[in-house]
């Protein structure tokens, strides 16, 4: 396939977090925030007068000063955050929105609190308590937790607006970003996807991680340039499958699978899009940061959520999406050490399998992945059994 | 002079002689003979002999009737000689004196194994025991071994402090038997999978769920924490009855890394090692990531009505009490709808009043042990004591047992008794502790004057229960359970983790010991502030990392080492009772 536009640049954007366009929304007088989590409304840190970071640690290497405060036994992309703040690599941080959702991240976040890491006068990390359920109970309580621990905050350090005309300026925003995405992802549902899931990382993670006023005009480019994108007359992959599981903000993971003969079609993960990139409806009557706080709730597949039916739908979703994308199998990889996903891929392993027939891929990675050759083991091993999967069927259907 | 062979032939004689008579084999016979012949020969039984008039000469006969009468101090105890070499086990219990070791005799022993046969008899369906034992590994492997936790946790142990401790794991043997008793009555697998009546009218939760939720049905129904018993009690009582649980779990594809405790509960479902006793159940995500996670399995492998009670993080936060209040009205309503019965205002209003009753109490202790030195409890009956019932809820035996222990720390008070005098250094017991080896604290007294005052999860649920109104019953009840174990301190802040030196202050102790649950993922993202601060303040704190029941991880004879090495390379300090120091219990339960 031809190129896509800016995919170099994004690619470059993507080697430190303190990249060429976050130094262009500082420049322009807008305030950095920072945070970890999918349940941290970005778009209530796209105010105008800020705009969100979700926090990477690219090219890390070995987190050794960060192992000492954390220790060798939690989630690498914790430690790797905490390197790099301890590097300096985060002191274009105005604040940091901090959720306690996961142990690790929080950990992290209150060591922004306890050390003197952050080198910005203006520095402040705050906590917001989110939800473990869908309930208007729930509604409720987070939207209280978003005025108070996002809204208010903002206006008190920064003064920015946060009125119900500035939030719904923001939605409108944030829903543009979340249309392009949205569209330039739907290509990989075609039978013959013109995009592949690598170019599809980059683009998602941009969206996550810069202004996104600064890159409006490029999404707006890809959208029109993926309108007439002819895919390769011999497919360079074998099968398509679904990644999912749990923090991922790594594209050459994703090229990594990819490079082994199978194209991912959907990223339903933590840095994803699916759910990720849904357009946030505001219901007649309904104040804007409500409608906010039920969006994150209601789109969230995060296993943080305990009801029971919700547990249930989120197999449920997984298999779901993999019909819609055509994806001949799921690949569940697991951040090491994450306990919410270490459950979820035991049960995503055997139910996916078991109640909807779909071939797993069960793997747990680390953050810095070193260990290359043994995972292109383990997914050229998985493309091989689902192709040989196919060819067992194939026969069956044609002796009968 | 007598030929040497003739006397040699004579002894053969003789041992043939004998032989015949004992039906001995020639072989041992041969044995025998030859020892006595080679003491004869060397005149060893002339040395002994002598020996033996030197010995009398120089005892201290005064001395041997007060060893008798009151037991050896302690520096002669010499306890580590009781244990058969690798087992931990005792080759007898020890002498603590006449009147403590009548007293362990009659009202520890006997009266428990006693207590143990009541209790069962007292329950609803006897015989379902003998079902349940034949059904339930857990109960198997732990039953007849409970007197050996009795005899660890106690070890050492004399007067008030051999009396105190000694109840509360009395009072933790009663109700473990009422709570399996209970499950039994109404288990399906042991009633032909049968939903009985019973089962209609009891509710199952999760163990980190407090039984105060239910105070609102406690005269028409029960309520048992499920894993509460076949896991987490019985890893105490046996510490290898657990890893089987653990290895279970992984076998269908977790990893080894969650925390162990997570992992033994969802064991009891993929062994399917637990009773069916209800037809719901209610889950919570205290404490940690792997609790809200292990609700996924709880779902799967039970699939039934289930509640999940999620309390909020940011606990300090004002803001978050009326969802956590709303959470709890929610599962109220659950049950009411599910077992069909209604909440009960009075009820509840009942049983909280009489578990203030415990809370207070809790308080009246922790001001003799914080304040004096004649608090009567050890370390490891107030660490387990306090986490049982406060977790459990209100119970007649936990008032029962109150009672006697009010009794024997107001006369150890008054008389000025100090139950520990061989303290050296008074010690707080930070984070959550290795549950196959809770009874640490009575070796580290025993061996080297470690007293271990406080623990952290004795003071969470420090919270008096409201009952003037339901709004305000509720809030207080949504307070009390955001501060669960390892929730109240390892929640919701670094702030609360760092009570620790507040808690060092209150209870005047000089000395941490960290336990570093090493499958921990929130107390692990913190071990390097604690360094840097235990190093600020100037303050020892011996790490003590564990797996939690998992003795595979570290086990207790490291855990001893570890504490052994500090003591002499930073502390250089002797032993107290150099037996101790060293020996192997991997055998033992």
């Amino acid at each position: 396939m031809k190129d896509l536009v800016h995919l170099i640049d994004f690619e470059e954007l993507l080697q430190e977090a303190n990249n060429e366009l976050v130094r262009k929304g500082k420049e322009d007088g807008r305030r950095a925030l920072g945070y970890t989590c999918s349940f941290m409304p970005e778009v209530l840190l796209d105010l105008p007068g800020c705009f969100a970071v979700r926090l990477r640690a690219p090219r890390s290497t070995s987190p050794d000063i960060a192992t000492y405060y954390m220790s060798n036994r939690t989630c690498p992309y914790g430690r790797c955050l905490l390197e790099r703040a301890l590097e300096g690599g985060y002191n274009f941080l105005d604040a940091e929105m901090a959720t306690e959702t996961c142990t690790v991240t929080t950990r992290f976040q209150e060591h922004l609190q306890m050390m003197d890491i952050i080198q910005n006068p203006d520095f402040f990390c705050e906590f917001t308590d989110i939800p473990f359920k869908r309930t208007e109970n729930s509604v409720d309580h987070f939207t209280q937790q978003l005025q108070l621990h996002v809204l208010d905050k903002l206006q008190e350090h920064f003064g920015i607006d946060t009125s119900d005309e500035a939030i719904l300026k923001a939605i409108d925003e944030h829903n543009e970003v979340c249309r392009l995405i949205t569209e330039i992802g739907s290509y990989r549902k075609l039978d013959r996807p013109t995009i592949t899931g690598y170019e599809f990382a980059l683009i998602n993670l941009v969206s996550l991680t810069c202004p996104k006023y600064l890159i409006l005009d490029q999404l707006r480019d890809i959208a029109e340039q993926l309108k007439t994108r002819e895919p390769d007359e011999r497919l360079p992959y074998r099968v398509k499958v679904v990644l999912a599981g749990s923090e991922n903000d790594d594209p050459y993971f994703t090229k990594l699978i990819e490079e082994c003969g199978a194209l991912v079609v959907a990223d339903r993960h933590c840095y994803g899009s699916l759910p990720g990139r849904e357009e946030i409806h505001v219901e007649e009557g309904e104040k804007p940061l409500r409608a906010i706080a039920r969006h994150y709730l209601n789109h969230s597949e995060c296993p943080r959520f305990m009801e029971q039916n919700v547990m249930r739908e989120r197999k449920q979703h997984l298999a779901d999406i993999a019909r819609e994308y055509k994806a001949d199998g799921i690949i569940v990889a697991q951040m090491k050490f994450c306990e919410y996903w270490s459950y979820e891929r035991v049960i995503d392993t055997i139910v996916l399998q078991r109640d909807y027939n779909l071939p797993v891929c069960s793997i747990e990675k680390e953050y810095v992945n070193s260990n290359t050759g043994q995972l292109r083991t383990r997914f050229q091993a998985f493309v091989e059994s689902i192709e040989f999967k196919k060819l067992q069927n194939a026969g069956k259907g044609g002796a009968s | 002079m007598t030929d040497p062979s003739a006397k040699r032939t004579k002894i053969k004689r003789e041992l043939d002689r004998l032989a015949e008579r004992h039906e001995l084999s020639d072989f041992a016979a041969y044995q025998i003979g030859a020892n006595v012949f080679r003491k004869v020969k060397n005149g060893d039984y002339k040395k002994s002999a002598e020996k033996a008039v030197k010995k009398i000469k120089e005892t201290d006969f005064h001395k041997a009737a007060a060893d008798f009468w009151y037991g050896k101090p302690h520096e002669e105890r010499r306890l580590g000689d009781l244990y058969i070499k690798n087992t931990g086990l005792y080759k007898h219990r020890e002498w603590r004196g006449v009147v403590d070791t009548m007293y362990y005799f009659n009202m520890i022993w006997l009266y428990n194994y006693a207590a143990m046969v009541m209790d069962i008899l007292k329950s609803d369906e006897p015989l379902s025991f003998f079902k349940g034992l034949a059904r339930y590994r857990w109960l198997g492997q732990t039953y007849l071994s409970v007197l050996h936790w009795f005899d660890r946790g106690l070890e050492g142990m004399r007067g008030p402090a051999l009396r105190a401790s000694a109840w509360h794991y009395r009072g933790m043997v009663n109700e473990t038997i009422r709570n399996f008793m209970r499950m039994f009555a109404c288990d399906t697998k042991l009633h032909g999978d049968i939903e009985n009546h019973r089962w209609h009218k009891t509710i199952a939760h999760d163990e980190t769920v407090n039984g105060n939720i239910f105070y609102g049905w406690r005269d028409v129904c029960d309520d048992v924490p499920l894993q509460m018993i076949p896991y987490f009690v019985s890893v105490h009582v046996n510490n290898k009855t657990v890893l089987n649980y653990i290895d279970a779990v992984q076998s269908i594809g977790l990893p080894s890394d969650p925390c162990p405790m997570c992992q033994a509960e969802a064991g009891l479902f993929v062994q399917d090692d637990y009773p069916d006793y209800s037809p719901v159940m209610v889950t919570s995500n205290e404490a940690c990531d792997g609790s809200v996670a292990t609700s996924i399995l709880h779902d799967w492998f039970l699939n039934r009505p289930l509640f999940a009670m999620p309390q909020p993080m940011r606990f300090d936060d004002p803001l978050v009490q009326k969802n956590c209040a709303k959470e709890i009205e929610e599962c109220w309503k659950f049950i009411e709808k599910e077992l069909g019965i209604p909440f009960d205002w009075n009820q509840y209003v009942k049983y909280a009043e009489s578990f203030n009753k415990l809370t207070e109490f809790e308080h009246e202790k922790w001001d003799v042990a914080a304040n004096t030195d004649y608090y009567p409890v050890n370390g490891v009956a107030q660490a387990l004591y306090r986490i049982y019932y406060s977790q459990d809820g209100d119970r007649k035996i936990w008032h029962d047992v109150d009672a006697h222990v009010r009794r024997i720390m107001n006369r150890s008070v008054m008389n000025r008794i100090n139950s520990f005098p061989k303290t050296r250094h008074r010690v707080i017991a930070w984070s959550c502790a290795p549950l196959y080896y809770s009874n640490w604290c009575t070796w580290a007294y025993n061996c080297w004057g470690l007293n271990c005052i406080i623990n952290m999860d004795s003071l969470m649920y420090d919270v008096m229960l409201k009952t003037d109104n339901y709004e305000d019953a509720l809030m207080s009840l949504a307070e009390f359970n955001e501060k669960a174990p390892m929730r109240s301190m390892a929640v919701g802040g670094y702030e609360h983790i760092f009570r620790l030196w507040e808690f060092m202050d209150r209870f005047h102790c000089d000395m941490v010991v960290m336990y570093d649950q090493l499958q921990c993922k929130g107390m692990q993202g913190i071990h390097g502030m604690f360094e840097d601060e235990f190093r600020k303040r100037n303050i020892h704190a011996i790490w003590i990392p564990h797996a939690l029941p998992d003795k595979r991880t570290v086990s207790r004879k490291e855990i001893r080492k570890i504490i052994n090495d500090y003591m002499t390379t930073v502390m250089h300090e002797e032993p107290l009772d150099p037996t101790l120091v060293e020996f192997d219990d991997d055998e033992s339960w």
